[in-house]
């Protein structure tokens, strides 16, 4: 359990995916914006990223793996990908309404995002096993909606700043985001240090 | 149309640069850019899978049917990305090493999706592929000097070769996570700057992940 | 051998995908009325939220669905509360025009400053400092927050005060929401004044802070004939069921802080 915890706060804290790892950077500067669409479009992420590896860790590990045909990971991971976000659509529009209606719109952006074909093939680069890879991903996406969140918070204040006329607007974004990433640096062996287990 | 040949491949160096002008591809431009060896291979790869990519869907521009072409898009480009990283990893195990993660996600890579949608599907194939050669070009630039300022300032080196004597330190944050944000940042502002100087400024939004009516 | 067992395998996950995603669609198919598509085509598309609910075709989904009224689109005018009504079968009513208005004339030279203020350009940061650099701590600051939130570019900063272009205002009530002061009103009717301060304070401790501020010298409710204006908390305000319009209140205010809509700036 310990192992499986350390996993969860290392993805979130220490390897966090878009302050760390940059993947999910295109969301993360073009949704943060809002803090309602950041905090929308993150549980759309957490929840893809959860089903995608649910679905492709036994496919990979049961049916390419021992057949010798990993090479096919990229081509079967990334159809399974954009079958199930739109399945997952088609689902929540027709079971959840509400959920549809607050995540709905963001799923098929997920489709093409790279934190989730990331986590997806980082799972078998790190070798976890299948609950391992679960919390893993759970992690993952945590951690993306902890940066999104926080620096929706950090757009606001930076928007009524006044940088310099060639900063304004993207370039300034980027070096809060520095900011914040320079931040999250000070997490590292934090997870370490508490869970006992070696980095 | 009547635009000249050259001028295709051309657009995709400065003028629609995807990095820097459209905003397309950040993820690999932020973290492969840590050394210019790195850069030089990702864009090499990322510009191969951009030219083949291209030349099929402008092949199978009237076959693919409209509903289904996001799904035929990816499922080639795929093809073609898992093609690269076999290529990388026979004859060049140290750039696999080096690119990681980020070799497979050149088929999530928003430039490649992009210029399919943007180009591919409404051009011949010749069009195509020099577009394909120029914004892959235009894409190795950009990540090149972007590696060339985090490698010198970072590692005091350029492409492995020691330029800054070891006696000065390196400010290694540079090739960390916040230094390739901050990098990109500043190396943005500058094109912006110059493009104010020559009154050229566009107004950016991020290429990919922006819905209809979302703000940037 | 294994290329031939690649190629089904990959075959066989695209067919299943494929085939998941036809039952998919065709079984969890969920009816939409075809009215509510063509209703937001209707619409602007602006989504500015100004008809009360979450964007265009949200509205379009009340309108089908819970009847809402044809005509609450600001953006879209009569013409499009005609097309929703023609989709819709019904009659469209008469639209109901809303205009945002600053209630505030303390422009510079008119309201003192309390001090030189060079933090955030925000409204709700200077409004934490003291209430703001104003000597007024009720009037508009000026920073801009209802400038940066209006998707219409009908409100600017002229001279240190926000100002509303009303032709160019649709209603939505963005600018309202930003304001940390809580300032701007939304006005409906053209031929009805406006009184122009919201300052609670006694009229010396007025005078002193702006010239252009309500004083609650009583000589509007005195003199009006419908007792439709009242001075509450030392502030003027208007009822407006009861204001016919008639601008007796505007002749006797002696800091001019009454205005008719058509003549504030």
């Amino acid at each position: 359990m310990a192992n499986l915890l350390y996993i969860f706060f290392t993805m979130v804290l220490v390897q966090n995916y878009v302050l760390v790892k940059f993947l999910g950077i295109c969301p993360f500067l073009g949704v943060s914006k809002k803090l309602d669409s950041a905090v929308g479009m993150s549980l759309a992420v957490i929840f893809v990223m959860v089903l995608a590896t649910a679905v492709t860790w036994p496919l990979y590990a049961l049916v390419l793996e021992p057949n010798g045909l990993g090479y096919l990971q990229t081509i079967v991971f990334i159809i399974v990908i954009a079958v199930l976000v739109q399945f997952i659509e088609i689902v929540l529009h027709k079971y959840m309404v509400s959920l549809y209606n607050s995540l709905g719109v963001y799923l098929p952006l997920i489709t093409t995002n790279c934190c989730v074909l990331g986590v997806t093939i980082l799972n078998f680069t790190n070798g976890y096993n299948y609950v391992e890879s679960l919390f893993c991903a759970a992690g993952s996406g945590a951690g993306f909606m902890l940066a999104m969140v926080l620096f929706s918070g950090v757009r606001k204040r930076v928007d009524a700043g006044n940088p310099p006329e060639c900063f304004k607007g993207l370039p300034i974004t980027l070096v809060a985001a520095a900011i914040t990433s320079l931040s999250f640096m000070g997490f590292g062996g934090i997870m370490s240090s508490i869970f006992g287990i070696a980095a | 149309m009547a635009k000249s040949k050259l001028s295709i491949v051309t657009n995709g160096l400065i003028k629609e640069n995807p990095v820097l002008r459209l905003v397309l591809g950040t993820c690999p431009t932020l973290a492969v850019s840590t050394a210019v060896s790195n850069a030089l291979g990702m864009g090499a790869a990322a510009t191969f899978v951009l030219i083949c990519s291209n030349i099929v869907i402008s092949a199978l521009r009237k076959v693919i049917p409209d509903k289904v072409h996001l799904p035929c898009y990816i499922t080639i480009i795929a093809g073609f990305v898992t093609l690269v990283q076999m290529i990388v990893q026979a004859y060049a195990p140290a750039l696999n090493a080096a690119l990681g993660v980020y070799l497979p996600l050149i088929v999530v890579n928003c430039i490649i999706l992009g210029r399919a949608e943007m180009f591919a599907c409404k051009n011949t194939v010749v069009d195509s592929a020099l577009d394909g050669l120029g914004m892959g070009i235009g894409f190795t630039l950009a990540l090149t000097a972007m590696a060339t300022l985090r490698e010198i300032i970072g590692n005091g080196s350029w492409l492995g070769i020691t330029i800054v004597p070891e006696s000065i330190d390196r400010l290694t944050i540079m090739t960390s996570a916040p230094g390739g944000f901050f990098c990109f940042g500043f190396l943005m502002a500058m094109v912006v700057l110059y493009e104010t100087k020559t009154n050229n400024k566009i107004e950016r939004k991020i290429g990919c992940a922006v819905k209809e009516g979302e703000d940037e | 051998m294994s290329i031939a067992f690649a190629i089904i395998l990959v075959t066989i996950v695209g067919i299943l995908g494929a085939v998941i995603l036809v039952l998919a669609a065709k079984y969890m198919h969920v009816e939409e009325d075809p009215r509510v598509a063509e209703i937001t085509a209707c619409l602007p598309g602006a989504n500015c939220g100004g008809c009360g609910y979450a964007g265009c075709a949200d509205y379009a989904k009340a309108v089908v669905e819970s009847g809402a009224p044809v005509n609450k689109c600001a953006v879209g005018g009569a013409a499009c509360a005609a097309q929703i009504a023609a989709v819709m079968g019904v009659e469209a009513g008469a639209s109901v025009k809303t205009w945002a208005v600053v209630a505030c004339q303390g422009e510079e030279g008119v309201c003192k400053s309390k001090f030189e203020y060079q933090g955030m350009s925000s409204c709700a940061a200077a409004a934490q400092l003291f209430g703001g650099p104003s000597a007024c701590a009720f009037g508009c600051i000026g920073l801009g927050d209802c400038v940066k939130a209006c998707q219409f570019g009908a409100i600017e900063v002229v001279n240190g005060k926000a100002r509303v272009n009303a032709d160019k205002c649709v209603g939505c009530g963005a600018c309202k929401a930003a304001c940390p002061k809580k300032i701007i009103w939304m006005h409906s009717e053209p031929k009805k004044p406006v009184v122009m301060c919201a300052n609670h304070e006694l009229g010396a401790k007025v005078i002193k802070e702006c010239t252009a501020g309500c004083i609650a010298c009583h000589l509007c409710e005195k003199n009006c004939p419908e007792e439709a204006i009242k001075v509450v908390g030392n502030v003027a305000r208007i009822d407006y069921a009861k204001c016919t319009g008639c601008g007796t209140c505007i002749e006797k205010c002696p800091k001019k802080v009454i205005k008719m809509p058509a003549d504030i700036h």
